[in-house]
């Protein structure tokens, strides 16, 4: 079960700040014990309430959010942030399927299943922040799973290496079963991903995402179609 | 590392030792069925009718006034003749509604108004509003038969291409002083009214029919859907009592101090308890799929031998054959049988492809399942695979 190893350059040596969303203490107790083990991250602000959390630590690069909070499903919240700019992982007890791609669509950079443990926790935060995706095995499957007739068209290597990191959860042994390098099959998983950016509604976000992609290269512009301009245009400035 | 894969053959893995059946789910198909069937049935009664009264008619008040008052009509070979074709139409009409078709409509219906036409030229302008002329009353009962189960707009429109024959007939026959035409509109009037009433009555009755079959087919449906949904909440509620036994028991003991966090035992007993509480909380589904059935079954075994396992589903499996659900379900199965540690049992699943895997850590000694057997054909392709880290069996069916 490995987390991968992500990039080093988060924004040049100052950790990222890091605002926590849950109304359960313990959970952001344990979260904050979590981050707190790596020097990249810090935790600015803890809390139940989105607005009164970022009022707290407005320059927070990443924000963890709870799917549910008091007993509701704050999928509007989470798109409005996304609209906003604010690069929101998503993690929640909630993994079926049709959550995660909800919590996609309307913006969310990741989405993170509540058990899937320290090490994707992280490597999905440290991502968050420079903008690039990150999908911890339970997203892979709702990916690879999606059933709607619209749903962004995969290549083959795509799915299947998405398929094999959801059933195995180790990049080497996908990368042996694929007889590719780990960071291909990364490159395929993230690829699958970044074509996501083009389901829901448009968000600061996703355009991010996708702008970054290309510059890594993950993508090509003539792959994006239409999304080429808007994502450039949309590009904050780092 | 050693790869092995390969379709498996029937019957060369091993059995799985618990295989529980699934709740049935009543087939929609059956209802449907059984619907059309009570719709037909009462369909067929209002054919036999309607058959009844176009022939009976025909030969019972049409002909004895046709051979009664042969010499009074213009060109009675004529009129005769119209009578012959459309005893025949009717004839060939109701048989082919009696076999439970229906004839074709626009040939027959054109011919009808042949013989309509002609039957009021021969008939002549003296016997125009007698009963010598059987086309007035008798015809409409054809258009009846030849216009079965189509769309009450068509009849109406062949009962008023007749009522416009009538009315050039009794133009160019001069007879036109208001007392002929109001008894003409009668005529219409009273020729058309009833079979028109027959035929809206009768697509009304079998409308009924299919309609009410068709909902008590729906309750059925319902009602066996409800059945098997409650016999899993039951049977979801047993293993939550178990799993919130085991729960317990430990929180007890970790609360008391009778039990120390820090030995890997009670950590063990620990992970048991919410691997299988995270299960259960995944099971979504109302009505238990088969295949889903089959894989808890398999991994709730696992884990009364101690094995923590996660199970996670995505999509929803179609209806698969018998042979290619045990196929998918018996190598992961045989599988887990031989798993140290933990296990992780993945269902992907889309209405064309399902794929099923199990990985485990890898571990010395032998495989339980051995190399699949031959047969590379079947739509269930099966693959073993360790690599040293993990022991990877996946099953995969794909619709050819």
């Amino acid at each position: 079960m490995d987390a991968d190893p992500v990039a080093e350059d988060v924004t040049g040596g100052q950790p990222v700040g890091v605002a926590i969303v849950d109304d359960h203490p313990v959970v952001i107790d344990g979260v904050r014990a979590w981050l707190a083990g790596e020097p990249r991250l810090r935790v600015l602000a803890t809390g139940d309430d989105p607005d009164v959390v970022l009022r707290a630590a407005p320059d927070a690069e990443v924000v963890l959010l709870d799917l549910r909070l008091h007993g509701r499903m704050v999928l509007d919240k989470l798109a409005e942030l996304s609209a906003a700019g604010r690069r929101v992982v998503v993690y929640s007890e909630h993994t079926d399927p049709e959550t995660m791609l909800a919590a996609l669509d309307a913006g969310a950079v990741a989405f993170l299943a509540k058990h899937e443990g320290r090490e994707h926790c992280v490597a999905t935060v440290l991502a968050a922040a420079c903008d690039r995706p990150y999908v911890p095995p339970a997203l892979a499957g709702a990916l690879v799973g999606d059933p709607r007739p619209d749903r962004p068209a995969l290549s083959d290597k795509e799915r299947e290496a998405l398929l094999l990191w959801f059933q195995s959860m180790s990049k080497a042994s996908v990368a042996r079963r694929m007889r590719i390098s780990e960071h291909t099959v990364k490159q395929y998983v993230d690829r699958a991903r970044i074509k996501y950016t083009r389901a829901g509604r448009p968000a600061a976000t996703k355009a991010a995402l996708l702008a970054r992609a290309i510059e890594d290269g993950l993508v090509r512009p003539e792959d994006i179609g239409i999304y080429r301009s808007q994502a450039s245009a949309d590009r904050p400035t780092p | 590392m050693s790869t092995e894969s390969g379709a498996v053959a029937a019957g060369t893995a091993a059995r799985p030792a618990v295989r529980q059946r699934a709740p049935e789910r009543a087939d929609p198909g059956v209802a449907e069925a059984a619907a059309h069937a009570v719709a037909d049935a009462s369909d067929r009664g209002a054919r036999i009718v309607a058959v009844i009264i176009a022939l009976a008619w025909h030969l019972a008040v049409g002909l004895p006034v046709l051979l009664g008052s042969w010499s009074r009509l213009a060109a009675p070979p004529v009129v005769a003749a119209g009578w012959l074709v459309t005893a025949a139409i009717g004839g060939a009409a109701g048989v082919r509604l009696l076999r439970g078709g229906l004839p074709p409509a626009r040939p027959l219906a054109a011919a009808l108004l042949v013989v309509d036409g002609t039957v009021f030229a021969a008939a002549g302008e003296r016997q125009l509003f007698t009963t010598a002329n059987w086309v007035w009353g008798g015809l409409a009962w054809f258009f009846l038969l030849v216009l079965w189960r189509r769309p009450l707009g068509w009849l109406l429109a062949l009962l008023g291409a007749h009522a416009t024959i009538a009315l050039v007939a009794v133009a160019l026959h001069g007879v036109t002083t208001p007392a002929d035409l109001s008894r003409y509109a009668m005529y219409v009037y009273g020729t058309s009214s009833l079979p028109v009433a027959v035929f809206a009555g009768a697509a009304a009755i079998a409308a009924l029919a299919r309609e009410r079959a068709g909902t008590a087919a729906a309750a059925l449906a319902v009602a066996a859907e409800r059945d098997a949904a409650e016999r899993a909440r039951r049977e979801r509620q047993a293993r939550l009592a178990l799993v919130s036994g085991t729960a317990e028991e430990v929180l007890a003991a970790l609360a008391t101090g009778d039990a120390d966090p820090a030995d890997p035992a009670v950590r063990r007993r620990a992970v048991l308890a919410a691997a299988r509480l995270r299960r259960l909380i995944a099971e979504s589904d109302d009505v238990p799929d088969p295949l889903l059935h089959e894989l808890r079954a398999a991994a709730d075994l696992a884990e009364r031998n101690g094995l923590p396992i996660e199970l996670v589903a995505v999509g929803a499996p179609p209806e698969l054959p018998v042979e290619v659900r045990r196929r998918l379900v018996d190598p992961p199965t045989a599988a887990l049988a031989d798993a140290r540690g933990w296990a992780r049992l993945t269902v992907v699943a889309g209405p064309d492809e399902v794929v099923v895997g199990l990985v485990t850590p890898d571990h010395e000694g032998p495989d339980a399942t051995g190399p699949p057997g031959g047969g590379g054909d079947g739509p269930v392709e099966h693959l073993h695979e360790r690599d040293g880290e993990i022991r990877w069996t996946q099953t995969r069916w794909r619709r050819t």
